[in-house]
């Protein structure tokens, strides 16, 4: 014949009643499961915002600004440094890379381009080095 | 002395919770942690895919610019979209709150950027001379 373990061992075993706090905790799961949305990473882009009327005022400066227009050229949304047009952004980064970094560098954004083709040019200088970067909006 | 007579033997059957406790707040977790439960201020736009500058963020949220695909401003999700005068007016009201006020702008990649142009013009007027524009990491 045998007796049951318990009193066969002699202890006292404590059995906890679990099953409210596992409703709880079940219905707090799927509130969360429900309510959550798995957003994706973001991050930023800190350029120093300027007017054109302000940008304008520090023409009479020693130095040459260095501008970088992103405008529509021939319906082709485009990255126009100097003289030079550009229709990539490796392109823009690699001429940005060349320049001095310490003079800064203004981004201009026109008509007909969109925000991540424009966003994408103050990456560009950021890739290459600028901490000092400006967006002017264009009329 | 009490014997159980064999045919009536009281079965328990105690099935051991432990390890699916475990699991499930674990789950809880990381639905808690992930959770976003400032989602009102964004709005569902395409955000220009860009690494931005891998800045932390922990720092205060602020307020969120939202312009989307077609160029509506929201301020939040609850609330109609807004138009640049009255942000403008938001904005007036910020900054005599807070000295430096943090403004994010999350603008669709896809938004013309005289939209855009126009916030920033909005944000400058109003003597916010930075702003956080949002980028989505890629993957």
């Amino acid at each position: 014949m045998r007796f049951s373990m318990r009193q066969h061992r002699g202890g006292n075993r404590l059995i906890m009643n679990m099953t409210s706090m596992i409703d709880v905790t079940f219905l707090l799961l799927v509130y969360f499961m429900v309510s959550t949305v798995l957003a994706s990473p973001e991050d930023r882009l800190t350029p120093t915002i300027r007017t054109q009327d302000e940008s304008a005022s520090g023409s009479n400066a020693d130095f040459q600004p260095q501008i970088v227009d992103v405008l529509m050229v021939g319906g082709k949304p485009t990255y126009r440094l100097g003289q030079i047009d550009m229709t990539s952004v490796a392109d823009l980064k690699a001429r940005l890379s060349g320049l001095p970094v310490e003079l800064g560098v203004f981004i201009r954004g026109g008509e007909g381009v969109s925000v991540g083709f424009t966003m994408a040019a103050i990456q560009a200088a950021r890739d290459a080095g600028f901490d000092q970067v400006t967006y002017v909006p264009l009329d | 002395m009490r014997f159980s007579p064999k045919g009536k033997r009281e079965r328990r059957l105690v099935v051991e919770l432990t390890s699916m406790v475990d699991i499930v707040f674990l789950l809880i977790i990381f639905f808690m942690v992930t959770s976003d439960f400032a989602r009102d201020a964004r709005a569902e736009v395409d955000l220009p895919l860009l690494q931005g500058e891998r800045a932390e963020q922990s720092e205060e949220a602020g307020l969120f610019i939202n312009i989307d695909a077609e160029g509506n401003i929201i301020l939040s999700t609850s609330e109609s979209p807004v138009t640049v005068e009255q942000l403008a007016d938001r904005l007036r009201k910020l900054v005599i709150q807070e000295t430096t006020p943090k403004v994010t702008v999350r603008a669709d990649r896809n938004a013309s950027i005289i939209r855009f142009n126009e916030v920033i013009r909005a944000l400058n007027e109003s003597g916010v001379s930075s702003a956080r524009i949002a980028t989505e990491v890629p993957r």
